[in-house]
Protein backbone atom coordinates (compact mmCIF):
# COMPACT_ATOMS: atom_id res chain seq x y z
CA UNK A 1 0.00 0.00 0.00
CA UNK A 2 2.77 2.62 1.35
CA UNK A 3 4.40 1.36 -2.33
CA UNK A 4 1.35 2.57 -4.36
CA UNK A 5 1.09 5.74 -2.47
CA UNK A 6 4.40 6.58 -2.67
CA UNK A 7 4.74 5.81 -6.56
CA UNK A 8 1.73 8.39 -6.92
CA UNK A 9 3.12 11.18 -4.74
CA UNK A 10 6.50 10.71 -6.76
CA UNK A 11 4.76 10.53 -10.55
CA UNK A 12 2.60 13.71 -9.22
CA UNK A 13 5.42 15.87 -8.33
CA UNK A 14 7.21 15.02 -11.29
CA UNK A 15 4.64 14.92 -13.43
CA UNK A 16 3.67 18.84 -11.85
CA UNK A 17 7.54 19.78 -13.35
CA UNK A 18 7.40 18.13 -16.29
CA UNK A 19 4.49 19.70 -17.14
CA UNK A 20 4.99 23.19 -15.95
CA UNK A 21 8.24 22.94 -18.43
CA UNK A 22 6.33 21.16 -21.46
CA UNK A 23 3.90 23.35 -21.38
CA UNK A 24 6.38 26.76 -21.81
CA UNK A 25 8.36 24.54 -24.33
CA UNK A 26 5.03 23.95 -26.33
CA UNK A 27 4.00 27.75 -26.39
CA UNK A 28 6.92 28.94 -27.83
CA UNK A 29 6.91 25.89 -30.37
CA UNK A 30 3.20 26.78 -31.39
CA UNK A 31 3.34 30.03 -31.55
CA UNK A 32 7.16 31.40 -32.98
CA UNK A 33 7.83 27.62 -34.33
CA UNK A 34 11.30 27.41 -32.96
CA UNK A 35 12.48 24.65 -30.19
CA UNK A 36 13.80 26.76 -27.04
CA UNK A 37 16.88 25.07 -26.17
CA UNK A 38 17.52 27.64 -23.49
CA UNK A 39 14.18 26.70 -21.78
CA UNK A 40 15.75 25.03 -18.95
CA UNK A 41 18.43 27.80 -18.11
CA UNK A 42 15.37 30.47 -17.88
CA UNK A 43 14.90 27.65 -14.95
CA UNK A 44 18.37 28.12 -13.59
CA UNK A 45 17.92 31.52 -14.05
CA UNK A 46 14.63 31.66 -12.23
CA UNK A 47 15.73 29.49 -9.24
CA UNK A 48 18.83 31.75 -8.69
CA UNK A 49 16.61 35.19 -8.70
CA UNK A 50 14.21 33.86 -6.16
CA UNK A 51 17.31 32.61 -4.05
CA UNK A 52 18.91 35.84 -3.71
CA UNK A 53 15.68 37.72 -3.36
CA UNK A 54 14.88 34.67 -0.41
CA UNK A 55 17.52 32.89 1.08
CA UNK A 56 19.02 34.30 4.64
CA UNK A 57 22.33 34.50 3.12
CA UNK A 58 21.34 37.01 0.35
CA UNK A 59 18.39 39.59 1.01
CA UNK A 60 16.18 37.27 2.84
CA UNK A 61 12.73 38.69 2.19
CA UNK A 62 9.92 35.77 2.65
CA UNK A 63 9.33 33.48 -0.04
CA UNK A 64 5.62 34.73 -0.82
CA UNK A 65 6.77 37.99 -1.84
CA UNK A 66 10.55 36.57 -3.56
CA UNK A 67 8.72 34.16 -6.14
CA UNK A 68 6.38 37.14 -7.74
CA UNK A 69 9.16 39.32 -8.04
CA UNK A 70 11.52 36.40 -9.64
CA UNK A 71 8.77 35.33 -11.97
CA UNK A 72 8.19 38.95 -13.36
CA UNK A 73 12.15 38.90 -13.88
CA UNK A 74 12.39 35.77 -15.53
CA UNK A 75 9.69 37.01 -17.79
CA UNK A 76 11.68 40.10 -18.40
CA UNK A 77 14.75 37.72 -19.47
CA UNK A 78 12.50 35.44 -21.71
CA UNK A 79 11.66 38.74 -23.63
CA UNK A 80 14.84 40.04 -23.72
CA UNK A 81 15.88 37.01 -25.42
CA UNK A 82 13.20 36.29 -27.94
CA UNK A 83 13.89 40.00 -28.99
CA UNK A 84 17.65 39.68 -29.08
CA UNK A 85 18.10 35.91 -30.54
CA UNK A 86 14.87 34.66 -31.99
CA UNK A 87 12.96 37.73 -33.67
CA UNK A 88 15.21 38.98 -35.87
CA UNK A 89 15.10 35.57 -37.63
CA UNK A 90 11.84 35.84 -37.94
CA UNK A 91 10.52 35.34 -41.19
CA UNK A 92 14.11 33.33 -42.99
CA UNK A 93 13.25 29.78 -44.12
CA UNK A 94 15.97 28.74 -42.21
CA UNK A 95 14.33 30.35 -38.89
CA UNK A 96 14.55 27.16 -37.07
CA UNK A 97 18.31 26.23 -37.39
CA UNK A 98 18.74 29.46 -36.37
CA UNK A 99 16.99 29.07 -33.24
CA UNK A 100 18.60 26.25 -32.70
CA UNK A 101 22.11 27.48 -32.68
CA UNK A 102 21.09 30.55 -31.36
CA UNK A 103 18.93 29.34 -27.86
CA UNK A 104 21.65 26.90 -27.67
CA UNK A 105 24.39 29.22 -27.35
CA UNK A 106 22.46 31.54 -24.85
CA UNK A 107 21.61 28.16 -22.92
CA UNK A 108 25.25 28.15 -22.46
CA UNK A 109 25.98 31.89 -21.88
CA UNK A 110 23.50 31.69 -19.05
CA UNK A 111 24.30 28.67 -17.71
CA UNK A 112 28.07 29.84 -17.20
CA UNK A 113 26.79 33.74 -15.95
CA UNK A 114 25.03 31.77 -13.26
CA UNK A 115 28.21 30.08 -12.46
CA UNK A 116 29.98 33.31 -12.54
CA UNK A 117 27.89 35.05 -10.68
CA UNK A 118 26.44 32.44 -7.91
CA UNK A 119 29.40 29.96 -8.16
CA UNK A 120 29.61 26.04 -8.11
CA UNK A 121 28.17 25.93 -4.43
CA UNK A 122 25.26 23.74 -4.10
CA UNK A 123 22.39 25.79 -2.87
CA UNK A 124 18.77 25.65 -1.39
CA UNK A 125 15.70 27.42 -1.55
CA UNK A 126 13.69 27.87 1.13
CA UNK A 127 10.70 25.71 0.87
CA UNK A 128 7.30 26.85 -0.50
CA UNK A 129 6.17 26.01 3.25
CA UNK A 130 8.12 23.85 6.16
CA UNK A 131 6.91 20.06 7.66
CA UNK A 132 5.87 17.25 6.28
CA UNK A 133 2.45 15.79 5.69
CA UNK A 134 1.48 12.16 6.29
CA UNK A 135 -0.65 11.29 3.55
CA UNK A 136 -1.98 7.30 3.97
CA UNK A 137 1.12 6.37 5.99
CA UNK A 138 3.73 8.21 3.82
CA UNK A 139 5.25 11.49 4.73
CA UNK A 140 5.53 13.79 2.01
CA UNK A 141 6.71 17.17 2.84
CA UNK A 142 4.21 20.09 2.49
CA UNK A 143 6.58 21.92 -0.49
CA UNK A 144 5.87 18.81 -2.47
CA UNK A 145 1.83 18.48 -1.79
CA UNK A 146 1.82 22.71 -2.42
CA UNK A 147 3.34 22.06 -6.05
CA UNK A 148 1.29 18.83 -6.52
CA UNK A 149 -1.84 20.82 -5.97
CA UNK A 150 -1.12 24.08 -7.24
CA UNK A 151 0.38 22.85 -10.33
CA UNK A 152 -2.98 21.92 -11.86
CA UNK A 153 -4.14 25.51 -11.42
CA UNK A 154 -2.21 27.19 -12.75
CA UNK A 155 -2.26 24.93 -15.85
CA UNK A 156 -6.11 25.37 -15.81
CA UNK A 157 -5.89 29.10 -15.64
CA UNK A 158 -3.60 28.72 -18.65
CA UNK A 159 -5.92 26.89 -20.31
CA UNK A 160 -8.68 29.24 -19.58
CA UNK A 161 -6.24 31.92 -20.53
CA UNK A 162 -5.44 30.65 -24.32
CA UNK A 163 -9.47 29.04 -24.88
CA UNK A 164 -11.34 31.93 -23.22
CA UNK A 165 -9.66 35.20 -23.02
CA UNK A 166 -9.13 37.07 -26.40
CA UNK A 167 -5.55 37.69 -25.98
CA UNK A 168 -5.23 33.94 -25.48
CA UNK A 169 -7.22 33.34 -28.09
CA UNK A 170 -4.59 35.72 -30.89
CA UNK A 171 -2.09 33.50 -29.52
CA UNK A 172 -3.17 30.84 -30.49
CA UNK A 173 -3.98 32.39 -33.94
CA UNK A 174 -0.67 34.07 -34.15
CA UNK A 175 0.11 30.15 -34.25
CA UNK A 176 -1.82 30.00 -37.45
CA UNK A 177 -1.44 32.11 -39.88
CA UNK A 178 1.02 35.54 -39.87
CA UNK A 179 -0.74 37.30 -42.36
CA UNK A 180 -4.42 37.03 -41.16
CA UNK A 181 -2.96 38.05 -37.89
CA UNK A 182 -1.90 41.28 -39.16
CA UNK A 183 -5.08 41.85 -40.90
CA UNK A 184 -7.16 41.78 -38.12
CA UNK A 185 -4.85 44.40 -36.09
CA UNK A 186 -3.19 41.77 -34.19
CA UNK A 187 0.62 42.87 -33.11
CA UNK A 188 2.46 40.09 -33.99
CA UNK A 189 5.90 41.19 -32.57
CA UNK A 190 4.23 41.61 -29.42
CA UNK A 191 2.18 38.35 -29.27
CA UNK A 192 6.06 36.70 -29.80
CA UNK A 193 6.98 38.49 -26.89
CA UNK A 194 4.30 37.58 -24.58
CA UNK A 195 4.55 33.88 -25.26
CA UNK A 196 8.43 33.64 -24.69
CA UNK A 197 7.62 35.63 -21.42
CA UNK A 198 4.99 34.02 -20.64
CA UNK A 199 7.07 30.48 -21.16
CA UNK A 200 9.67 32.18 -19.68
CA UNK A 201 7.65 32.69 -16.38
CA UNK A 202 6.35 29.01 -15.90
CA UNK A 203 10.02 27.59 -16.65
CA UNK A 204 11.48 30.39 -13.82
CA UNK A 205 8.40 29.18 -11.62
CA UNK A 206 9.63 25.29 -12.16
CA UNK A 207 12.99 26.72 -11.46
CA UNK A 208 11.88 27.83 -8.18
CA UNK A 209 9.91 24.43 -7.17
CA UNK A 210 12.51 22.18 -7.77
CA UNK A 211 14.76 24.53 -6.11
CA UNK A 212 12.74 24.47 -2.65
CA UNK A 213 12.98 20.78 -3.26
CA UNK A 214 16.90 19.69 -4.07
CA UNK A 215 19.98 21.90 -4.09
CA UNK A 216 20.49 24.23 -6.95
CA UNK A 217 23.78 24.25 -9.44
CA UNK A 218 23.73 26.28 -12.41
CA UNK A 219 23.42 22.91 -14.12
CA UNK A 220 20.01 22.25 -12.74
CA UNK A 221 17.97 23.49 -15.65
CA UNK A 222 19.66 20.63 -18.53
CA UNK A 223 18.20 17.40 -16.83
CA UNK A 224 14.20 18.47 -16.86
CA UNK A 225 14.98 19.65 -19.84
CA UNK A 226 15.83 16.59 -21.18
CA UNK A 227 12.81 14.80 -19.27
CA UNK A 228 10.90 17.63 -21.35
CA UNK A 229 11.81 16.81 -24.35
CA UNK A 230 10.92 12.65 -23.83
CA UNK A 231 7.83 14.25 -22.82
CA UNK A 232 7.34 16.96 -25.33
CA UNK A 233 8.30 13.86 -28.52
CA UNK A 234 6.22 11.91 -26.35
CA UNK A 235 2.66 13.90 -26.21
CA UNK A 236 3.56 15.82 -29.05
CA UNK A 237 3.78 19.56 -29.38
CA UNK A 238 0.27 20.96 -31.47
CA UNK A 239 -1.96 20.96 -28.23
CA UNK A 240 -1.77 22.21 -24.66
CA UNK A 241 -3.38 19.50 -23.17
CA UNK A 242 -1.07 17.21 -25.04
CA UNK A 243 2.31 17.88 -23.38
CA UNK A 244 0.47 17.88 -19.92
CA UNK A 245 -1.05 14.29 -20.13
CA UNK A 246 2.33 13.12 -21.57
CA UNK A 247 4.09 15.09 -18.37
CA UNK A 248 2.02 12.96 -15.73
CA UNK A 249 2.22 9.83 -17.49
CA UNK A 250 5.86 10.06 -18.63
CA UNK A 251 6.17 10.64 -14.73
CA UNK A 252 4.37 7.83 -13.86
CA UNK A 253 6.44 5.60 -15.52
CA UNK A 254 9.34 6.95 -14.51
CA UNK A 255 8.25 6.64 -11.10
CA UNK A 256 7.10 2.66 -11.30
CA UNK A 257 10.38 2.55 -13.24
CA UNK A 258 12.45 3.68 -10.73
CA UNK A 259 11.13 1.52 -7.99
CA UNK A 260 10.93 -1.57 -9.69
CA UNK A 261 13.61 -1.33 -12.07
CA UNK A 262 16.11 1.07 -10.66
CA UNK A 263 17.58 4.63 -11.28
CA UNK A 264 20.31 3.35 -12.99
CA UNK A 265 18.16 1.80 -16.06
CA UNK A 266 15.18 4.40 -15.86
CA UNK A 267 16.48 7.05 -18.06
CA UNK A 268 17.27 4.25 -20.68
CA UNK A 269 14.16 3.22 -20.75
CA UNK A 270 12.60 6.79 -20.81
CA UNK A 271 14.76 7.22 -23.91
CA UNK A 272 13.43 3.85 -25.18
CA UNK A 273 10.23 5.33 -24.95
CA UNK A 274 11.34 8.36 -27.03
CA UNK A 275 12.79 6.34 -29.73
CA UNK A 276 9.64 4.06 -30.02
CA UNK A 277 7.22 7.27 -30.10
CA UNK A 278 9.54 8.66 -33.21
CA UNK A 279 9.77 5.20 -34.70
CA UNK A 280 5.81 4.74 -34.21
CA UNK A 281 3.95 8.31 -34.08
CA UNK A 282 6.42 10.87 -34.86
CA UNK A 283 3.73 13.70 -34.42
CA UNK A 284 3.21 12.61 -30.58
CA UNK A 285 0.47 10.48 -29.18
CA UNK A 286 -1.79 13.27 -28.75
CA UNK A 287 -1.42 15.62 -31.72
CA UNK A 288 -2.00 15.74 -35.27
CA UNK A 289 0.96 16.64 -37.67
CA UNK A 290 0.58 20.43 -37.78
CA UNK A 291 2.63 23.30 -36.24
CA UNK A 292 -1.10 25.44 -34.29
CA UNK A 293 -2.18 25.71 -30.75
CA UNK A 294 -5.34 23.19 -30.75
CA UNK B 1 -14.38 63.55 -50.58
CA UNK B 2 -11.67 61.29 -51.19
CA UNK B 3 -10.93 58.46 -48.90
CA UNK B 4 -7.97 56.94 -49.99
CA UNK B 5 -5.27 58.92 -51.83
CA UNK B 6 -2.30 56.66 -53.53
CA UNK B 7 0.69 58.62 -54.85
CA UNK B 8 3.18 57.63 -56.93
CA UNK B 9 3.25 54.65 -55.23
CA UNK B 10 6.31 51.84 -56.42
CA UNK B 11 7.39 48.15 -54.89
CA UNK B 12 10.48 47.04 -56.35
CA UNK B 13 11.69 43.75 -56.27
CA UNK B 14 15.55 43.82 -57.33
CA UNK B 15 15.36 45.25 -60.40
CA UNK B 16 12.04 44.30 -61.27
CA UNK B 17 9.24 47.42 -60.28
CA UNK B 18 6.26 45.14 -59.61
CA UNK B 19 4.20 48.53 -58.78
CA UNK B 20 5.47 51.25 -60.69
CA UNK B 21 4.67 54.93 -60.27
CA UNK B 22 1.03 54.20 -59.72
CA UNK B 23 -1.56 56.93 -58.70
CA UNK B 24 -5.40 56.87 -58.25
CA UNK B 25 -8.06 58.41 -55.93
CA UNK B 26 -10.64 56.63 -54.38
CA UNK B 27 -13.87 58.24 -53.43
CA UNK B 28 -16.04 57.39 -50.07
CA UNK B 29 -18.42 54.92 -50.64
CA UNK B 30 -17.38 53.76 -54.24
CA UNK B 31 -16.93 50.17 -54.90
CA UNK B 32 -13.54 50.51 -57.21
CA UNK B 33 -12.37 48.01 -59.64
CA UNK B 34 -8.80 46.53 -60.24
CA UNK B 35 -7.97 44.70 -62.95
CA UNK B 36 -5.23 43.23 -64.55
CA UNK B 37 -3.33 40.26 -66.62
CA UNK B 38 -1.63 37.77 -64.22
CA UNK B 39 1.64 39.53 -62.75
CA UNK B 40 0.70 43.12 -63.24
CA UNK B 41 1.05 44.11 -60.08
CA UNK B 42 -2.49 44.06 -58.53
CA UNK B 43 -1.79 41.85 -55.12
CA UNK B 44 1.68 43.85 -54.99
CA UNK B 45 -0.66 47.21 -55.00
CA UNK B 46 -2.92 46.02 -52.08
CA UNK B 47 0.37 44.75 -50.00
CA UNK B 48 1.99 48.34 -50.43
CA UNK B 49 -1.35 49.67 -49.13
CA UNK B 50 -2.47 47.72 -46.46
CA UNK B 51 1.54 47.26 -45.10
CA UNK B 52 0.78 43.46 -45.29
CA UNK B 53 3.22 42.52 -45.45
CA UNK B 54 5.44 45.72 -46.80
CA UNK B 55 4.89 49.05 -47.27
CA UNK B 56 5.60 50.60 -50.77
CA UNK B 57 9.43 51.75 -51.38
CA UNK B 58 8.52 54.92 -53.30
CA UNK B 59 5.18 57.58 -52.98
CA UNK B 60 3.05 57.83 -50.41
CA UNK B 61 -0.87 56.41 -49.50
CA UNK B 62 -2.70 58.68 -47.99
CA UNK B 63 -5.87 57.12 -45.91
CA UNK B 64 -8.17 60.07 -44.96
CA UNK B 65 -5.59 62.45 -44.42
CA UNK B 66 -2.90 60.24 -42.54
CA UNK B 67 0.11 58.82 -44.22
CA UNK B 68 0.16 55.05 -44.14
CA UNK B 69 3.26 54.54 -45.83
CA UNK B 70 5.75 53.98 -42.77
CA UNK B 71 2.93 52.64 -40.57
CA UNK B 72 3.18 49.03 -39.39
CA UNK B 73 0.43 47.00 -40.92
CA UNK B 74 -1.40 45.74 -37.21
CA UNK B 75 -1.53 49.99 -37.26
CA UNK B 76 -3.08 50.56 -40.42
CA UNK B 77 -5.80 47.33 -39.73
CA UNK B 78 -6.85 49.07 -36.91
CA UNK B 79 -7.46 52.47 -38.40
CA UNK B 80 -10.38 50.96 -40.12
CA UNK B 81 -8.24 49.34 -43.58
CA UNK B 82 -9.18 45.86 -44.04
CA UNK B 83 -8.18 43.78 -46.27
CA UNK B 84 -8.75 39.77 -47.72
CA UNK B 85 -6.71 37.65 -49.25
CA UNK B 86 -6.79 36.24 -52.25
CA UNK B 87 -6.06 32.93 -50.42
CA UNK B 88 -8.62 32.20 -47.40
CA UNK B 89 -7.14 33.17 -44.81
CA UNK B 90 -8.74 32.13 -41.19
CA UNK B 91 -7.24 30.76 -38.21
CA UNK B 92 -7.92 27.24 -38.50
CA UNK B 93 -8.39 25.75 -34.96
CA UNK B 94 -10.54 28.20 -33.78
CA UNK B 95 -13.87 28.43 -34.20
CA UNK B 96 -15.65 30.46 -36.96
CA UNK B 97 -16.98 32.94 -33.80
CA UNK B 98 -13.58 32.77 -32.71
CA UNK B 99 -12.61 34.07 -35.76
CA UNK B 100 -14.53 37.15 -35.94
CA UNK B 101 -13.67 37.65 -32.78
CA UNK B 102 -10.50 38.19 -33.23
CA UNK B 103 -11.53 41.33 -35.59
CA UNK B 104 -13.75 42.96 -33.70
CA UNK B 105 -11.04 42.26 -30.92
CA UNK B 106 -8.06 44.19 -32.59
CA UNK B 107 -9.76 46.49 -35.54
CA UNK B 108 -10.89 49.88 -35.09
CA UNK B 109 -14.11 48.80 -32.86
CA UNK B 110 -11.67 47.25 -30.67
CA UNK B 111 -13.12 48.69 -27.56
CA UNK B 112 -16.20 47.82 -26.57
CA UNK B 113 -16.99 45.62 -29.69
CA UNK B 114 -18.14 42.42 -28.29
CA UNK B 115 -20.19 39.29 -29.06
CA UNK B 116 -23.24 41.40 -30.44
CA UNK B 117 -21.10 42.87 -32.91
CA UNK B 118 -19.75 39.53 -33.81
CA UNK B 119 -23.01 37.78 -34.15
CA UNK B 120 -23.74 40.39 -36.47
CA UNK B 121 -21.02 40.52 -38.72
CA UNK B 122 -21.54 36.92 -38.71
CA UNK B 123 -25.28 36.85 -39.57
CA UNK B 124 -24.78 39.73 -42.16
CA UNK B 125 -22.41 37.42 -44.39
CA UNK B 126 -24.78 34.15 -44.15
CA UNK B 127 -23.77 32.18 -40.87
CA UNK B 128 -26.63 30.67 -38.76
CA UNK B 129 -25.85 30.62 -34.91
CA UNK B 130 -25.77 27.09 -35.47
CA UNK B 131 -22.20 27.38 -37.50
CA UNK B 132 -20.95 29.64 -34.83
CA UNK B 133 -18.87 26.76 -33.00
CA UNK B 134 -17.92 25.27 -35.63
CA UNK B 135 -13.85 24.91 -35.95
CA UNK B 136 -12.84 27.04 -39.47
CA UNK B 137 -10.72 24.44 -40.71
CA UNK B 138 -13.91 22.36 -40.98
CA UNK B 139 -15.69 25.01 -43.65
CA UNK B 140 -16.28 24.86 -47.17
CA UNK B 141 -14.08 26.95 -49.51
CA UNK B 142 -17.13 29.54 -49.70
CA UNK B 143 -17.66 29.66 -45.89
CA UNK B 144 -14.42 30.40 -45.38
CA UNK B 145 -14.18 33.52 -47.88
CA UNK B 146 -17.31 34.08 -45.96
CA UNK B 147 -15.48 34.07 -42.50
CA UNK B 148 -13.01 36.46 -43.67
CA UNK B 149 -15.41 38.58 -44.91
CA UNK B 150 -17.08 38.44 -41.35
CA UNK B 151 -13.88 39.03 -39.74
CA UNK B 152 -13.14 42.30 -42.06
CA UNK B 153 -16.21 43.43 -41.14
CA UNK B 154 -16.14 43.26 -37.52
CA UNK B 155 -13.44 45.34 -37.52
CA UNK B 156 -15.75 47.74 -38.71
CA UNK B 157 -13.65 49.10 -41.42
CA UNK B 158 -13.96 52.87 -43.28
CA UNK B 159 -12.60 50.95 -46.39
CA UNK B 160 -12.38 47.12 -47.32
CA UNK B 161 -9.71 45.45 -49.86
CA UNK B 162 -10.87 42.47 -51.44
CA UNK B 163 -8.40 40.47 -53.39
CA UNK B 164 -9.70 38.21 -55.82
CA UNK B 165 -12.95 36.99 -54.05
CA UNK B 166 -14.05 34.65 -57.26
CA UNK B 167 -11.05 33.09 -57.04
CA UNK B 168 -12.28 29.20 -56.96
CA UNK B 169 -16.01 30.08 -55.97
CA UNK B 170 -18.47 27.97 -58.85
CA UNK B 171 -20.78 30.15 -60.99
CA UNK B 172 -24.05 30.35 -57.99
CA UNK B 173 -21.13 31.62 -55.47
CA UNK B 174 -20.15 34.07 -57.36
CA UNK B 175 -23.79 35.44 -57.93
CA UNK B 176 -23.97 35.36 -54.10
CA UNK B 177 -20.25 36.89 -53.61
CA UNK B 178 -22.00 40.24 -55.43
CA UNK B 179 -24.71 40.48 -53.73
CA UNK B 180 -22.92 39.94 -50.65
CA UNK B 181 -20.11 42.83 -51.73
CA UNK B 182 -23.22 45.24 -53.09
CA UNK B 183 -24.72 44.84 -49.48
CA UNK B 184 -21.07 45.44 -47.85
CA UNK B 185 -21.07 48.73 -49.35
CA UNK B 186 -24.56 49.74 -48.47
CA UNK B 187 -23.11 49.59 -44.73
CA UNK B 188 -20.94 52.54 -46.47
CA UNK B 189 -18.04 51.02 -46.46
CA UNK B 190 -15.42 52.04 -50.06
CA UNK B 191 -14.42 48.92 -51.41
CA UNK B 192 -11.18 48.05 -53.64
CA UNK B 193 -11.98 45.26 -55.47
CA UNK B 194 -9.12 43.17 -57.36
CA UNK B 195 -10.94 40.30 -59.49
CA UNK B 196 -10.43 38.28 -62.73
CA UNK B 197 -13.89 37.42 -63.05
CA UNK B 198 -14.96 40.16 -65.31
CA UNK B 199 -18.79 39.92 -64.78
CA UNK B 200 -17.97 40.36 -61.30
CA UNK B 201 -15.78 43.65 -61.82
CA UNK B 202 -18.13 44.64 -64.46
CA UNK B 203 -21.29 44.66 -62.39
CA UNK B 204 -20.12 45.97 -59.30
CA UNK B 205 -16.90 48.44 -59.92
CA UNK B 206 -17.92 52.29 -60.75
CA UNK B 207 -14.69 53.00 -61.93
CA UNK B 208 -11.87 50.61 -63.00
CA UNK B 209 -7.78 50.59 -63.49
CA UNK B 210 -6.25 48.47 -65.73
CA UNK B 211 -2.41 47.84 -64.56
CA UNK B 212 0.13 46.51 -66.78
CA UNK B 213 3.29 45.47 -65.72
CA UNK B 214 3.02 47.32 -62.78
CA UNK B 215 1.92 50.34 -64.01
CA UNK B 216 -1.59 51.79 -64.98
CA UNK B 217 -3.05 51.44 -68.24
CA UNK B 218 -6.19 53.35 -67.98
CA UNK B 219 -8.70 54.90 -65.60
CA UNK B 220 -12.25 54.96 -65.57
CA UNK B 221 -15.75 53.84 -66.98
CA UNK B 222 -15.82 50.06 -66.57
CA UNK B 223 -17.30 49.34 -70.00
CA UNK B 224 -15.34 52.04 -71.70
CA UNK B 225 -12.03 50.66 -70.20
CA UNK B 226 -12.84 46.91 -71.21
CA UNK B 227 -13.72 48.25 -74.90
CA UNK B 228 -9.92 50.18 -75.13
CA UNK B 229 -7.66 48.42 -77.87
CA UNK B 230 -4.54 48.18 -75.30
CA UNK B 231 -6.69 47.04 -72.92
CA UNK B 232 -7.66 43.97 -74.96
CA UNK B 233 -4.07 43.71 -76.19
CA UNK B 234 -2.69 43.23 -72.84
CA UNK B 235 -5.48 41.42 -70.97
CA UNK B 236 -6.39 38.78 -73.61
CA UNK B 237 -4.81 35.46 -72.78
CA UNK B 238 -6.52 36.09 -68.89
CA UNK B 239 -10.20 37.07 -70.25
CA UNK B 240 -10.15 33.85 -72.04
CA UNK B 241 -8.91 31.57 -69.32
CA UNK B 242 -10.97 33.61 -67.15
CA UNK B 243 -14.19 32.96 -69.14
Amino acid sequence: MSTIVDIVMSGLFQGSLYAMIAVGLALVWTTIGVFNFAHGVLMTVGAYIAWQLASSDALGLPIFIALPIALLASAAIGLLMQAAIVRPFIGRPDVVLLAVITTLAAASIFENGTLLIWGPRPMQLPPLAAGTVKIMGIGISAHQLIIILVTPVILAALWFFLTRMRLGLALRAVAQNEDACHLVGLNVAALYGLAFGLAAALAGLAGIFLGGFTFMSPTMGSEPLSKALVVVIFGGLGTIAGPIFAAYIIAFFEAISIYFIGFYWTPALLFAVLILTLMLKPEGLFSRRSRSLA
Amino acid sequence: MSILEVVGVSKLFGALRAVDDVSFTVEAGEIFGIAGPNGSGKSTLFNTISGIPFGPDEGRVVFQGQDLSRLKGHVIARMGLARTFQRETAFDTLSVFENALMGASYGRAARGAGAAEVTEALQFVGFDKAMFRRPAAELSVYDRKCLMLATALAMSPRILLLDEPASGLTKPEIEDSITLIRRIAGRGITILLIEHVLTMLLTLSQRLMVLNQGRMLILGEPEEVVRNPEVIRAYLGDRRRAA
